[in-house]
């Protein structure tokens, strides 16, 4: 790769420089800003070549910009400063005492006040104290880069080789396989609600959901877990976390003479056996009505829609522990509510990504630190006689990210070395 | 006793008038008004950090009568949990906060005037909007944000926001001064280098917060990522502040196409914050 780089007139050295260009990588990060912009309104476009193709590109641009950099970062921070590259610093001030005080510890004191260990060399007749930080700055943005690779990575691998479904369990239901995008994926092991419980604040909002499972693997002694939204659970390959609920009723369903029993879920549409469907509205463990006292308690209650081929639809109520309301209902058939379950619906899911994922996000943190906590800054001072005898300290430095600090460091240091004595 | 919003009137009226007396500061090149104007943001500031704690006891004293803790474990969990900053209200004052708290920051390390000018407005904005357009009852804690990282993810949010403020109030600044060079105010070569520094604290901060959100994500929903509205939002802000900071430290880039980045940054940074929330349902539509 670095010999192409290096002829870039060639029509591959031309390909090269455009694959590693900062042009490009501005491009398709305003591309992808924008159609995240369409993405906030139609999220199908996040599977889509307009998203997907900018982004293939852009994971070629990032690798391309870690081919061609990583191996100068890696040299220069490799590089230290030597006492020969200090004196090439450029010169920030000078100071100078007579030929009777020798400022060789005074300019130690400062310098290890300011900065810390110095390092000391003679060069020639002189002495030079060196200092610097940040070395390993240059390989700050190669870190960061690297780690949204293995972030992107991670996301394939969940992509191709990871598995994400729901498991809806009624309770005292065992199941032993999950769908996934309309297909039943075995677990390997049973799964059993034992139950589902809601737990309420006194204003009526919803505390806490919690299924109780029970795992058992075949030919093991069965295991117990509690799922909770925040709190998943670890069985097996899968990961079961808590994602939603509802109620399932059974109904007894009269016409005449006949009757059927019908397991029927909130919010689903149901055939009855002469042609007609149902579907339950709404179910409430306990409906008060406001009396006299503490209202009147007239227990499990449902509200349900009903209709006939051609027909409109009717609304009818459903009272457990108040039968002879069917008395009312209108048509042919008469609904008798017998009991009410919960049933949990966990999400399932197995990602060998997400351990890359994470690993990326940790490599992140090192790569930030370097590449905007460390500035590269070094220092030097030469000291030594001048013609006529008098000591001479020239003090260099530089850093080129962070003036500011540099500045302030300067004037403190210049504070320092002049304090107690001519200058 | 006053209560907590009545307080919180008082911290924006301080924000405000110390956002006044520093401007009367630079026209003046007054010393006696600029150490009025910072007694008067410090004032502001720890008042408001009073209200910020009360509303915490606040929030633990509720939610501790409905589920006693059991131990000082328990009550440590309750305690990281109850942290008041699980609404848009809530957001909104913390949000204030940091704005107040980072201008310090940076007044305190560039001894800029108009850095006390640009934070005491934007914070005391931000308190008037919590006021009049936010429900500022504490309500207990919906069982999706009870989880350790609600702290972390938030704080690390609001401070990048903070510091996209702040970098936005540079380059506004930085863009006018530019149209009209001669008058008072800081120089140019400094507005630009505290656009990139404060953009740099963004950035990173913005980061920290996507990641938490992300690792939050996995463990309630089993996903890090889901293409929520919001989690889109943001990571639309981040592209923009990472062509920014690319821009600058590897093109060179400077001024005004910077200062525009910082301009256009802040309002994916509204949009993330506030436009998501009203305009598109979603995960964090709990914000409303």
């Amino acid at each position: 790769m670095t010999q192409v780089s290096s002829s870039s007139s060639s029509p591959l050295g031309r390909f090269w420089k455009a694959l590693t260009s900062l042009r490009l990588t501005l491009v398709l990060l305003l591309i992808l800003a924008g159609v995240s912009l369409v993405g906030t309104v139609r999220p199908q476009v996040f599977d889509n070549l307009w998203f997907l193709g900018p982004l293939a590109l852009f994971t070629v641009n990032l690798t391309a910009c870690l081919i061609r950099g990583l191996p100068q970062a890696l040299r220069r921070s490799r590089l230290h400063l030597t006492p020969d590259a200090a004196l090439e610093l450029p010169e920030r001030v000078r100071f100078s005492w007579p030929p009777s005080h020798d400022p060789h510890l005074r300019v130690e004191n400062a310098l290890r006040r300011e900065l810390g260990p110095v390092q000391k060399a003679a060069a020639g007749e002189q002495t030079v104290y060196f200092w610097e930080r940040g070395r390993f700055r240059p390989l700050g943005p190669y870190v960061v880069h690297l780690a949204l690779l293995v972030i992107l990575t991670g996301a394939l691998l969940g992509r191709f080789l990871g598995i994400e479904g729901r498991l809806r369990l009624l309770e005292g239901e065992t199941a032993n396989v999950f769908t996934s995008e309309g297909k039943e994926i075995p677990l390997g092991f049973q799964a059993h609600l034992d139950s589902f419980q809601v737990f309420y604040y006194p204003d009526g909002t919803p505390r806490e959901f919690r299924s109780d499972l029970t795992f058992t693997e075949p030919g093991k002694s069965p295991e117990t877990a509690i799922c909770r939204v925040n709190e998943p659970v670890t069985f097996g390959n899968f990961t079961f976390y808590q994602a939603s609920y509802g109620h399932v009723l059974r109904l007894e369903v009269r016409e005449g003479e006949k009757s059927q029993v019908v397991e029927a879920p909130v919010g689903q549409t149901l055939k009855l056996d002469g042609g007609a469907r149902f579907r339950v509205l709404e179910y409430q463990p306990d409906l008060v009505m406001p009396g006299d006292g503490h209202g009147k308690h007239l227990g499990p209650a449902a509200r349900l829609a009903f209709w006939e081929e051609g027909g409109h639809p009717r609304l009818l109520a459903v009272l457990k522990d108040h039968p002879e309301f069917a008395d009312q209902h209108p048509g042919p058939y008469r609904f008798y509510l017998k009991n009410a379950k919960f049933f949990s619906v966990l999400q399932v899911k197995r990602d060998p990504g997400v351990w890359w994922v994470y690993a990326g996000f940790l490599l992140l943190l090192p790569g930030f630190y370097l590449a905007f906590l460390r500035p590269a800054e070094r220092w030097a001072l030469v000291l030594g006689r001048n013609r006529q005898g008098a000591w001479e300290a020239r003090l260099l430095g530089a850093a080129p990210r962070a003036r500011e600090s540099f500045q302030a460091r300067l004037e403190r240091l210049q504070k320092l070395l002049k304090k107690g004595g001519p200058a | 006793m006053i209560s907590l919003s009545e307080i919180l009137g008082g911290v924006m009226l301080a924000y405000l008038a110390a956002a006044f007396l520093f401007l009367a500061a630079v026209l003046w090149s007054s010393h006696r008004l600029r150490s009025l104007a910072l007694g008067l943001l410090v004032g502001g500031l720890a008042a408001h950090t009073l209200a910020f704690l009360a509303r915490w006891i606040i929030s633990y004293g509720q939610a501790a009568a409905v589920t006693p803790p059991a131990d000082f474990g328990g009550k440590l969990q309750l305690v990281i949990h109850q942290t008041p900053l699980s609404n848009f209200y809530e957001s909104l004052i913390f949000f204030s906060w940091c704005l107040a708290c980072l201008s310090l920051i940076f007044l305190h390390r560039y001894a800029e005037g108009f850095l006390g000018v640009v934070g005491g407005l934007l914070a005391s904005l931000i308190l008037a909007y919590a006021s009049l357009g936010a429900d500022s009852r504490i309500r207990p804690l919906m069982p999706a944000l009870k989880s350790n990282w609600l702290l972390v993810h938030v704080i690390t949010c609001f401070v990048g926001y903070a510091a996209f403020g702040l970098a936005f109030g540079a380059a506004i600044l930085y863009l006018t001064r530019a149209f009209r060079p001669q008058g008072q105010g800081p120089g140019l070569p400094l507005l630009d280098r505290l656009i990139y520094r404060a953009a740099v604290i963004g950035f990173v901060f913005l980061t920290l917060g996507i990641l938490t959100g992300a690792v939050w994500a996995e463990t309630a929903w089993g996903r890090y990522w889901s293409w929520d509205p919001k989690e889109t939002a943001s990571l639309i802000t981040w592209f923009i502040y990472a062509a920014l900071l690319h821009a600058r430290l590897v093109q060179g880039w400077q001024g005004r196409p910077i200062a525009w980045l910082a301009v256009a940054g802040f309002g994916a940074v509204l949009f993330t914050y506030i436009g998501v929330s009203f305009l598109l349902p979603g995960l964090h539509s709990y914000l409303n």
